[in-house]
């Protein structure tokens, strides 16, 4: 049987190689595309980013300020301009905050007027609040001093924060999200390629009953397909933590992400441990979508059936993108999250040895259930042969 | 070479029901011998023969092959056949000696012996000029002649063949011919089915005509005309599935 399966799955790969589709969602989309996108992301991003800056100097305030307010004001980046409508000016984006100061009272009513679905309005009314909020620690602190009180009265905590977690650590967190989902969604999408091409290909060309009246039996034929399918999906996944590997480090710290900036990431076991726990699904994606395109009976029909398994994928992933989440051995169970989680975690440093396990075996387990369904579905006449 | 046993075959269908497609066949063909499966569109011709190349499993009843049963030992049974039809594609992207080397390792062909093998296929059916290039840009013989070769690869004892010149032009039938009657004269056996009487005629050692899933008579050209009083194998045959008037008239 295993020579059948070795000429299977060369045969198999000879033809991956020469797919002009597959080729594309193999290797063009994680180390051309993804780079690319990750390039024009952080340009974008970089840009946006320093336009907002710009756009949050200027306020709009109802009349002329007192010499207090306006050195406040302009000592935190801001510049004051006279507008009759302040919620108008926000709105019609004429400005990016309004400063409404109400000196009627006994006390000074201040209203802040910001559209919090701009950024730019947004940092403006962050440095607004850190203007205003100055002065009244300055005015604290004359009055106190006037009473001769002592002026530490005015801020009686002192608060500061400390972030625990490393820069490797946040390094590891920022890349690992991304890393898990974006690897798992172009394994299965480049597996997908491959999987269609064997099967339903194989109908449409007319194909399949020469192969099945060869010396092959259907198990060999089935394992090698999905091996080749596999490895297609476990080439991109390489290819998909190298190209983002290098975006990482050379695109985007030059321009948005400072958590990443300067941390080596690339260590062998971190490389190792996320290929390592990539191999299941890739033989888990091949497996279960060799066995869904075994059903249609033309390429465009495979991609009509196989695609909403996409969608299936998506979810799990995106899941194990979130923050908060901790890989228990109850969560390794469940699949695809179970190794974006771990792949996060990875990054992170964070890992432990039985949740590593636990999503391996597991994952394993569902790949194997995977191929017995695609060998099952490749024996049944009715399938093979659906009129 | 060929021993079949009561062969059935059922299909189920969710609007028609059980179908039956092939029923109680039986029938045997010797080394050397070309037999002819004739019958009209749905007869049964190409179930049975999926079931000789064990593309498909039967509902009851058995076949062997060289004395290898095929439902038992179906992947042992087709080492030893060559299957080919009409409408057979080609694996695009690969080149016509890539083909054969496929076909000859699942088929179970040494490695050294199949590229001497590849080899000589290649210029017996004169693809040596193509032999390297992507079966996709080859022309419509080029690829029939390659079929052809991929079929006898492992130089199988056995050829089962489903309408072989199905689409081709007169040279391409005619060449197809050769080739049957060199395996012939090879000692193969085989099977083969056709639309085409005079090709039917010219070639087969003995025909049976199938209809409805049913084996209604086999026998030498010669048995079936003076079984039915006509000369003309078209005539034969539409008298044998009941569509002549006299027939026609007979079953009524």
């Amino acid at each position: 049987m295993w020579e059948s399966v070795l000429a299977v799955y060369i045969k198999e790969m000879t033809e991956v190689f020469r797919d002009r589709r597959t080729m594309i969602s193999m290797v063009i989309v994680p180390i051309v595309i993804l780079p690319l996108l990750f390039t024009v992301m952080a340009k974008f991003m970089g840009a946006r980013s320093k336009e907002a800056g710009n756009e949050a100097r200027v306020i709009a305030v109802r009349s002329q300020l007192s010499e207090e307010f306006t050195t406040a004001l302009r000592q935190a980046g801001l510049e004051p301009i006279v507008e009759s409508d302040l919620r108008a000016s926000v709105e019609n984006k004429q400005v990016a905050a309004g400063l409404d100061i109400d000196q009627t009272g006994a006390k000074e009513a201040i209203t802040v007027y910001t559209d919090n679905t701009r950024e730019a309005s947004q940092i403006a009314g962050e440095r607004v609040k850190g203007a205003l909020n100055a002065l009244q620690n300055q005015r604290l602190r004359k009055r106190l001093q006037s009473a001769g009180l002592p002026a530490a009265l005015a801020s009686p905590l002192d608060i500061r924060g400390i972030n625990v977690a490393s820069q490797r650590k946040m390094a590891g967190f920022f890349t690992g999200s991304m890393v898990g989902y974006l690897m798992i969604l172009l394994m299965f999408t480049a597996a997908m390629y491959p999987a269609i091409d064997m099967t339903a290909g194989e109908k449409e060309r007319h194909t399949l009953e020469a192969l099945l009246s060869s010396g092959a039996s259907r198990d060999g034929i089935m394992l090698g397909k999905i091996l080749a399918a596999a490895t297609a999906s476990f080439l991109t996944g390489i290819l998909t933590l190298a190209g983002l590997m290098y975006s990482l480090h050379n695109i985007l710290p030059r321009a948005a992400s400072a958590q990443v900036s300067g941390v080596n990431l690339l260590e062998p076991s971190t490389i190792g441990l996320v290929l390592v726990s990539m191999v299941p699904i890739a033989l888990l994606g091949a497996s279960a979508m060799l066995a869904i395109a075994l059903f249609a009976k033309s390429y465009k029909e495979g991609q009509t059936y196989v695609t909403p398994l996409l969608m299936v994928v998506i979810f799990p992933a995106i899941l194990g993108m979130l923050p908060g989440l901790e890989l228990t051995p109850a969560l390794a169970l469940i699949p695809i999250f179970n190794v974006s989680q771990l792949v996060k975690e990875i990054f992170l440093g964070s890992f432990s040895v039985a949740a590593f396990c636990v999503t391996l075996a597991a994952n394993a387990v569902y790949a194997l259930i995977a191929f017995c369904v695609a060998g099952v579905t490749f024996r049944r006449e009715s399938v093979l042969f659906r009129t | 070479m060929i021993h079949v046993d009561a062969l059935s075959k059922s299909f189920h269908d969710r609007k028609r029901g059980t179908i039956k497609a092939v029923s109680n066949l039986s029938f045997d063909v010797a080394a050397g011998e070309i037999f002819g499966l004739l019958g009209p569109n749905g007869a049964g011709k190409t179930t049975t023969l999926r079931l000789l190349a064990t593309v498909l499993r039967p509902s009851s009843g058995s076949a062997t092959i060289c004395g290898i049963d095929l439902v038992h030992d179906p992947d042992r049974a087709r080492r030893r056949l060559g299957f080919l039809s009409g409408d057979m594609g080609h694996y695009g992207r690969l080149t016509p000696r890539q083909a054969l080397m496929f076909f000859g390792r699942l088929n179970g062909v040494s490695k050294p012996e199949l590229g001497r093998r590849a080899a000589e296929l290649l210029h017996r059916f004169d693809l040596d000029s193509v032999a390297d290039v992507k079966t996709d840009k080859l022309s419509t013989g080029m690829k029939q002649r390659l079929a052809i070769a991929r079929c006898v690869v492992h130089d199988p004892p056995v050829l089962i063949l489903d309408e072989p010149s199905a689409g081709l032009d007169v040279p391409g039938a005619r060449s197809m011919e050769q080739f049957i009657l060199e395996q012939k004269n090879a000692g193969k056996s085989i099977v083969f089915s056709s639309h085409v009487m005079e090709e039917a005629e010219y070639l087969c050692d003995r025909i049976a005509v199938v209809n409805q899933g049913e084996l209604k008579v086999v026998g030498t050209m010669a048995e079936l005309k003076a079984l039915t009083g006509r000369t003309r194998l078209r005539e034969v045959f539409l008298d044998l599935i009941g569509l002549t008037p006299e027939a026609k008239g007979v079953h009524a």
